[in-house]
Order: structure tokens, then sequence, then C-alpha cells
């Protein structure tokens, strides 16, 4: 009896957790068919696949939070024009980037591997492998819960944070104009339009 | 040869001397205080970004003109024949790759590599074939480089090798001592089949080049700084090789606010 009892209580306890990691894959496993199934869909020409992409990113990335994270130390100094001239900008080129990476995985099948959720952080870690005829690559999802909504935060390739280059790499460029957020959103705008010039040709 | 030989030892002593105060350069951080997000170091220490930057660019050229045309083709070829050439490269670091794991102290890991080395060989068609993957003898790749960083050997300074692409002073010892004693090479070489040497180098290239096609060109085609990314990228990818931790535990966690989505 006693042995029944544990067996009942364990199960209340794992079931919640059960439910929040379905609840969680599910929700990015159709996200991420929506990516694939526009690059898919031969009906749409590229301008149209890239715009149901960026629809899907925007509504998914945490791409406010993810732009004043790459910003850095040039966040605090920028009026509060550039900040949304920036962040609009870099929804754009998050999109861009993430559009270009799946655009390689399309023709291949991928499956949502594993997921945990990190106590600590209040993070979701979701690992999807992405299969090819001569091998796989494995993509960590990083997803935050807000407002009961799921956010994607962060995209690990190869051990490579999505987020975490982007800031190096803003952060080099925002060396040269002095941390200037304005200047960069210049060069933020000739970067999506090569970007996109290349994805959509 | 004797020659070669003494310049080739004084040219690591040398290197290994600079290593001795990579640890100082290691010191390099950003202030906590500049975000308002989290704290972790996203600065590498470049002081020859210059000169890097002018190697990275012809880098960058040869890989459009030469490696990666190559690269695609390879790509063409039947997936079968795509991964015999990859097990059979990947079979011939297993050797050295035991050692530095012996040295590394992972004694389970190096009797894998070796009974992974033996079967493959063996069973597997001169490695042809990963037999050891179907009965659990996973691929563990260990370099010097890793080695030198588990005793203590700081990154050093960031170089850009031409044509070997990214490294960084600890790094790039760690090549030359893989050049230095890898057994394969040592063999051939004994055998009067030094020739093999460059093409296996070669190979390897083009092979580790096929994977990443997508990735390489998302990268290369959405950067604003398209050096800063790639050194970054490095950074991240052998900090992970060294730790030999799941990417989700060592990948610093960016404290991304959502409140205003």
């Amino acid at each position: 009896m006693l042995f029944v009892k544990y067996f009942f209580s364990l199960i209340i306890i794992f079931t919640p957790l059960n439910l929040k990691a379905d609840e969680v894959n599910d929700w990015l496993n159709k996200e991420i068919n929506t990516i694939i199934s526009a690059y898919q869909n031969n009906n749409l020409t590229n301008e149209n696949k890239f715009l149901l992409i960026e629809k899907t990113i925007n509504n998914n990335f945490a791409g406010s939070g993810i732009a004043k994270f790459v910003a850095g130390k040039s966040w605090n100094g920028a009026t509060k024009d550039t900040k949304l001239e920036y962040i609009n900008l870099f929804k754009r080129h998050l999109a861009l980037n993430i559009a270009s990476m799946m655009r390689g995985y399309s023709d291949q099948n991928y499956e949502l591997v594993n997921s945990r959720y990190d106590k600590k952080n209040k993070v979701t870690l979701i690992d999807m492998e992405i299969f090819s005829e001569t091998g796989s690559i494995q993509v960590t999802w990083r997803v935050k819960k807000s407002k009961e909504r799921y956010f994607v935060i962060d995209l690990i390739v190869a051990d490579i944070s999505l987020v975490v280059t982007k800031r190096s790499e803003f952060n080099s460029m925002l060396k040269n104009t002095n941390y200037n957020l304005q200047d960069f959103n210049i060069k933020l705008l000739e970067q999506n339009n090569s970007s996109y010039q290349k994805l959509i040709n | 040869m004797n020659i070669f030989k003494s310049i080739f030892l004084a040219f690591i002593i040398l290197l290994f001397s600079l290593n001795v105060f990579a640890s100082a350069s290691d010191d390099v951080k950003t202030d906590s205080d500049d975000f308002e997000t989290t704290v972790y170091e996203d600065e590498v220490y470049d002081p020859f970004e210059g000169v890097n930057r002018a190697i990275f660019s012809f880098n960058n050229s040869a890989d459009k003109v030469v490696l990666e045309p190559i690269a695609k083709g390879y790509k063409k070829l039947p997936p079968p024949i795509q991964s015999g050439v990859g097990n059979f490269i990947n079979n011939l670091k297993l050797p050295l790759a035991a050692v530095n794991q012996l040295l590394q102290g992972q004694g389970k890991n190096a009797m894998e590599s070796t009974g992974r080395f033996l079967v493959n060989s063996t069973i597997g068609i001169f490695g042809l074939i990963d037999v050891a993957d179907d009965i659990g003898l996973n691929q563990k790749e260990e370099d010097f480089g890793q080695t030198l960083a588990t005793w203590g050997v700081g990154d050093g300074f960031y170089i850009v090798l031409p044509l070997f692409g990214p490294s960084n002073l600890r790094d790039t010892t760690g090549m030359l001592m893989t050049m230095m004693t890898d057994p394969i090479n040592a063999y051939a070489a004994s055998q009067g089949e030094a020739w093999a040497i460059p093409m296996r180098t070669a190979a390897n290239a083009i092979d580790q080049r096929s994977q990443i096609i997508d990735e390489v060109n998302a990268l290369r085609n959405n950067s604003v700084d398209y050096y800063a990314a790639v050194r970054s990228s490095y950074y991240q990818n052998r900090k992970a090789a060294i730790m030999n931790t799941d990417d989700d535990v060592l990948t610093p966690l960016p404290l991304i606010s959502i409140e205003f989505e």
C-alpha cells in the first residue's frame, strides 16, 4: 500500500513537468515547421517566403531583448528613437540570419530529441537533431516563458551561441563608431540590405 | 634535416615561452558595468588584429575560390563515399587522440579511442566503415591544444594562420606538436611517402568544410563583421572542446529581458 502511495506521489510530482516539456516542444515544433514549410512551398516567391519566415521569427524570438543584450554598452547612451530604429533593424537582421541558416536545413529531416528545464535560469533547452545523408548536426534552442507565452532567447549550433557571437561581432563594429548606436544603425541597414539580396536571389 | 629539426624545436620552445605570458592576456575582460544584462568575457586578446584581418581576408578569398567549390563538389559524391572518406580520416586521428586523452587523465576515453581504432582499422576495413560507433565506442576528439589547456596553459593571443584559419598561441603550439608527433605522418615519412601528409591535411580540410557549407555561408552573408564573428565562434567552440561539457552547460546564458516584446 505504501508503495502505491509513493508511486502515485511520484506520478503527481512529475506529470506537470512532462506536460510542460510536451507543451514547449509542440510549440517549437510547430514554429520550425512553419519556417521549413515556407521554404518547401514552391508557390511562394523568395520574397514572400522570407516575409513569412520573418513574421514567424519576430513572433517567437525575444528580438527586442536580444537586440538590447547584443548592443552592450552602446545601449545606455542612445536616444529612444535610435533604440527603436536599432531594434527594428536588429529584428530584421536576426530574421535574415536564421532564415539563411534554416534554408540550408530545409531539405533535411529533423527531430526534437531532448528537452530539459534549467530551474536556476528558468530556461528550457531543446535539442534538435538535423539529419543529412552523411551525418547529423545538433542545434539547441533556449526558450523562456513570459506572460504565458514562449520566446526563443538563443540558438546554439555546434557549441556556438548565435547571441554571443552577434554580441561579439557588434561590439567589434561598435568600437569603430565609439559605441554610437546611431552610426551603427547605418551599417546595420546596409548589411541587412546586402543579406536580403543574397537570400532572395 | 637536423637543422630543420633544431629550428623547429627552437620555435616550439619560443612558443612555449610566450605561452608563459599568455595568462596575463587572458585577464582581458569587459567591465560588468558596461552591460545591464550579464557578466562574462566577450573580448578576446587580439593585439595583432590588423595583420590577422589581412590574413583572414586572404583565407576568405582562398576559401571562396578553392576550398568551398571543392567542398561543394565533394558533397555531390554519393553519401557512402563521403562517409567512407570521413571515417577513414577520423580513424587516422585516433592514435594521437588516445595519447592526448591519456595526457589529460582520461583513461577510459583513451581505452575507448584505442578500441575504436583497432575495431575500425580491422573490421571496419582500414577505417572506412565506422563499426565502433555501433558498439558504443564513440568518437571523442582531443588534441595537444586541449591538453595544454587542461594543464593550465592560457589561450595567448589570437592568431589567424594562413590557410589553417583561426587559432591562438596555445592551439598553434598544439598544432605544431601534432605535426611533429603524429605516428601516421611519421610512418608515412619513414616509408618515403611524405607526399601523403599534405594530401591527408587537404582531404581533412575538404571533408570538414563540406560539413559546414550552409553554416559558413549563413555567417559570411549575414555578418556586419565576419572576422569578429569567426573569432567569437572559434573561441566558443574551442572552449566547449576543452571543457568536454555539454554546450548548454558551458555557453554563457544571456539574460535576455522579454518584458517588452
